[in-house]
Order: structure tokens, then C-alpha cells, then sequence
């Protein structure tokens, strides 16, 4: 179990997290809340939980953990729970996951019947972890009298606004992106970007990261995301793993990059012109950094995904550049596997970020952009985590806001 | 000993406790301090049986066999009476027995890997112990 000292600029009080939870379970008269999502068990046990991995709350103590028998001894090393909190389950007799939780529940916690807070829902996101159908039933099967209510609201009202150890981690995943940005810069220049893939370029970048404290590139997305040329500008495409292409002249480069530090994400978008660039790409380019400019000036509290898109689309259009951008200009972030939807599950498309959230004090998102222009084989990125403040946000990756072109 | 003893019997714990202390020293036992239930189920005669084992430091100090509810231990293996008897004749592998699930274990898992081999160890001793079942 690491030590975790309340002086570190790093720390978090799970044990105040955890009595957040127990509160609200006791108001919604939950007896015990059993969570399945990767961000449940990241906001909760401070661990990195790879494997399909769940957390049983009870109404008072503390929580115990079921994950995979090979990668339970390391995560009651690295979380504040210890040993006798983590437990491995696997694939033999009374062992399996169904089996040992539901007689934990039964046996261990004692309870005979009730409300269990489970997590059920859809996501975009490929780790989110909700309950499957199948885990589903088969606890409905195995806790006969038990009542399954969804409950991820809780966790979701409380991980909304981000406590001064989680800021502060997030500011040093950025900070370390910023280093692995410097890196790539100075790889590339120079004509050192000649004969240079994409994937040499996530790798410079990781290898700086990670040397300035990054455990992970954690992106599902593929890591570090670098894209060259046409690939730059493919529609609305914002997903871009690093291919085996190599950099040409005249064509451009998007250097997204994440580090992950105590579990918090850095995510930051940097954009190039290799060689040169044409009248028509610097063009392109100043659309992009000014339109970035103006958004980054539109987030406060008060502002809502919607107010921030109708905006900047509006001063798209005026620019004559409408046609290039994704009408949406962030992403939701937390500690791992907290990744997109923003706020609370409370929008008219259900589980989607709700276009009128109120952003509030202390909430991060990623400011998220794309601009593509495919018939022209151009595009650029710009991603970065910003804390919102009172009358303006801060973006805590601090690498300049320009696309330049690398001789 | 001369002939053959009854399986679960005084006389089988007996003889279970004296090879366990003669070939498995502290050292070999890794010095671990545990208890665990085998829980037999379906036992001829129609009544649930138990087999209980405790050791402090690597030392065995205790082995009891009884009949219906057995004693709370750390760990608890839950099977039937012919299942048990072909994995301590070594008929069946109590690894192949917990991954087929006829055998079910409650109990920390990953405390139970630690203690995987010296579970064999104590099984194959066990095992070559002359007895009717």
C-alpha cells in the first residue's frame, strides 16, 4: 500500500471521497454501491485498474476491490487500500467474479437484500466499464432479494469538480507533455524530420514524457496520436494512431501527445508545416490558431458546451472556414477512464455530454478542436486540458499556440 | 504403519498429522501461518464431513476431522466427498478440480497462489497414505 502524506501537492483524501459516497448512498438509501467503471475505480482506489475490475462500498468502512488474480498484489501496492481490500478473482470454483462478490456482499457485508448501486449505461468510450448485460443478470441471478438500481450518478455528481490535488496533477501531466512537445521540436528541426514516421515521432515524444514522469501514454486512441499529410485532414477526423508513413515536405504534421501522471492526463495537439508552407496552407493555419484563440477566451463558468460552439461556428462562417471545423470544441477528462462526456448524464441524448452544461469553478476539460480540410489534404489538432475559472480558464499545457513551419 | 485406514478417520488424521511433521519442516512450509477447511459434501452415509489443517509459522498445529459444520478457517474448499477422495489419491488434480469448478474455494485469492504448492505438497503426502475410501 503506498503512503500517501497530506503535504504532498499531489495528495487526495479518498477517505473524504469515500465518505462523499457513502453519504449519498445513504440518502438514496443504497446499501451498498458495487462499481464497474474505469473512472469509479481510478476517482476511488487511486490505482490503475486495467482489467475488468469492480469496487464493493458498503454503507460504512471501507471498500474492497475484485480484480483480475495476476494484477491484484499490484494494485493494493499502489492504491490506499491494503491487501486485505484488494482481492483477485479467477477463473476456478467459487472464484470467479460473480461468485466471490456476491458472497462478499452476503457473507461479508451481511446484507440479505436491498438496493445495490450498480453502474449501467453506454459510452463512446471503449473503457468506460459499465456493467455488461451478462454481469447483469448474473448478479440479479446470484443476489436473489437484492434490487439493482442505477447509481452512477453519484459518482459522477461527485468527480464533477476537481479538488486542488487533482488540479495539480493534471498541471504536471501537462507540463510533461509540454516536454514531450520540446523533444519532437527538436527532433524534427533542422531537417532531422527527414525519413522520420509518425511512429518515430510518438516514440520521441513518450520517451520524453516519460523520462519528465509519465507512466502511460494513456490514450485508447492509440497512445500518441501523429498524423502527416492527407492524414491531417481527414473529415471530422480526430482520431489519428501514428502509421509507418513517413514526413514529406510541404505537407503537414499533428503531434497530439498524452502523458499520464498519478492518473491524471495530459493531452496536448501541437501542429507543423514540414519544409514549407503555401499562401493557401498559412491561410488555413491562421484560421485554425485564431479560432483557437477565441475559444480558449470563451470558457468561464457560466459558458456551456453549446453557448462556446454556437459561437465559434459563427465566427467560422464570418471567417469563411465553417465548412472545416467539427462543431464541438472539448471533451469531458478525469482521472483515468474518465474521457469524454462532460457534467452529468443529464443531456437529451442520453449519455452524451448535455450542450447546456453549466461549466463551473474548478471543472477541467479538454478544449478540443479539429480543423480538416481533406480536398486540400490539410488539417490541425489543438487539444489541451483547461481549468475553468470564475471569468476565464487556465490551459495547463503551455506549449505556444502557433503552427509552425520546420525547416 | 500396517495396513489400511479409513479415509477421514481418527486414524487417517493420525497418520496425516505424523507425515506432515516428519516431511514438511518449516523451511519446506515456507513458514506461513494459515488455516484452511476442506468441506466434503455427499459423504457416504449421506453427512457432510470436513478436514481442517492450521499452521502458525510454518508449523502444523493443528488437523481435525469431523463431521457437518467445520471450522472457520482463512480458507475454505467446498467439494464432494468423491471429488476430494480422487484428488487426495491423486487421481484428479486439485488444480484441475478448482478450474473445472467442482471444487469451490473462499478464501483471499491472491493469498492462495502464495500457498498453491505447499497445498500440492501437502497433497502428495497425503496421498500416499494406504487408505480405503
Amino acid at each position: 500500500m503506498a503512503k500517501r502524506q497530506k503535504n504532498d501537492p499531489y495528495f487526495i483524501d479518498f477517505a473524504h471521497r469515500l465518505m462523499q459516497i457513502q453519504e449519498m448512498m445513504a440518502r438514496e438509501n443504497i446499501d451498498v454501491y458495487l462499481g464497474s467503471r474505469l473512472r469509479t475505480l481510478s476517482w476511488v482506489t487511486d490505482a490503475f485498474c486495467p482489467w475488468r475490475s469492480y469496487i464493493v462500498i458498503p454503507a460504512e468502512g471501507l471498500p474492497t476491490v475484485f480484480t483480475f488474480v495476476i494484477d491484484a498484489a499490484r494494485v493494493a501496492d499502489e492504491s490506499w487500500l491494503g491487501e486485505d481490500h484488494v482481492l483477485g478473482y479467477a477463473p476456478m470454483g467459487g472464484m470467479d467474479q460473480i461468485t466471490q462478490i456476491s458472497d462478499f456482499i452476503k457473507d461479508n457485508l451481511g446484507l440479505k437484500k436491498g438496493p445495490i448501486g450498480v453502474e449501467n449505461g453506454m459510452s463512446n468510450y471503449l473503457p468506460e466499464g459499465n456493467l455488461t448485460h451478462y454481469e447483469h443478470e448474473s448478479f440479479k441471478a446470484s443476489l436473489p432479494g437484492f434490487d439493482l438500481v442505477n447509481a452512477h450518478h453519484i459518482v459522477d455528481r461527485l468527480s464533477l469538480i476537481k479538488d486542488q490535488g487533482t488540479i495539480n496533477r493534471f498541471r504536471e501531466a501537462s507540463r510533461i507533455v509540454d516536454k514531450g512537445h520540446k523533444a519532437v521540436k527538436e527532433a524534427i528541426s533542422n531537417g532531422g524530420w527527414k525519413g522520420m514516421t509518425e511512429t518515430e515521432i510518438a516514440g520521441i515524444a513518450a520517451l520524453a514524457m516519460r523520462r519528465a514522469g509519465s507512466v502511460w501514454e494513456w490514450s485508447f486512441t492509440g497512445g500518441n496520436e501523429i498524423a502527416s499529410g492527407y492524414r491531417t485532414g481527414l473529415a471530422g477526423g480526430a482520431c489519428t494512431p501514428a502509421t509507418a508513413r513517413k514526413l514529406k515536405a510541404g505537407e503537414g504534421l499533428m503531434v497530439d501527445i498524452h502523458a499520464m501522471f498519478k492518473l491524471a492526463l495530459g493531452d496536448h495537439a501541437h501542429n507543423y508545416f514540414i519544409g514549407c508552407a503555401s499562401k493557401r496552407q498559412l491561410w488555413h493555419a491562421k484560421n485554425f490558431t485564431d479560432i483557437v484563440a477565441r475559444t480558449l477566451k470563451a470558457y468561464k463558468a457560466g459558458a456551456s458546451p453549446l453557448s462556446i460552439a454556437e459561437e465559434m461556428m459563427d465566427f467560422a462562417e464570418t471567417r469563411g472556414f465553417a465548412e472545416y471545423m467539427v462543431p464541438g470544441f472539448e471533451h469531458g477528462i478525469g482521472l483515468m477512464g474518465d474521457e469524454w462526456r462532460i457534467g452529468m448524464n443529464d443531456g437529451p441524448i442520453p449519455y452524451w455530454t448535455n450542450p447546456d452544461h453549466t461549466y463551473q469553478e474548478n471543472e477541467i476539460v479538454i478544449c478540443a478542436m479539429q480543423y480538416a480540410c481533406p480536398q486540400e489534404d490539410i488539417g490541425f489538432r489543438y487539444e489541451n486540458p483547461i481549468l475553468i475559472g470564475k471569468d476565464r480558464c487556465e490551459p495547463l499545457s503551455k506549449f505556444g499556440l502557433r503552427v509552425e513551419v520546420i525547416e | 504403519m500396517t495396513g489400511k485406514v479409513a479415509y477421514l478417520s481418527s486414524e487417517w488424521r493420525d497418520e496425516v498429522e505424523k507425515r506432515l511433521r516428519d516431511e514438511l519442516s518449516p523451511e519446506k512450509m515456507k513458514f506461513i501461518t494459515t488455516s484452511v477447511s476442506f468441506n466434503y459434501t455427499g459423504c457416504p452415509g449421506g453427512t457432510d464431513r470436513y478436514l481442517y489443517l492450521k499452521t502458525e509459522d510454518g508449523v502444523i498445529t493443528e488437523i481435525k476431522v469431523g463431521f457437518g459444520e467445520p471450522p472457520s478457517a482463512e480458507f475454505m474448499i467446498t467439494g464432494s466427498y468423491d471429488l476430494f477422495s480422487k484428488v487426495t489419491q491423486g487421481i484428479v488434480s486439485s488444480q484441475r478440480a478448482l478450474m473445472s469448478g467442482k471444487l469451490k474455494l473462499k478464501g483471499n485469492m491472491v493469498k492462495a497462489l502464495k500457498l498453491a504448492s505447499l497445498s500440492d505438497r501437502i497433497n502428495k503426502i497425503m496421498s500416499q497414505i494406504p487408505a480405503t475410501y
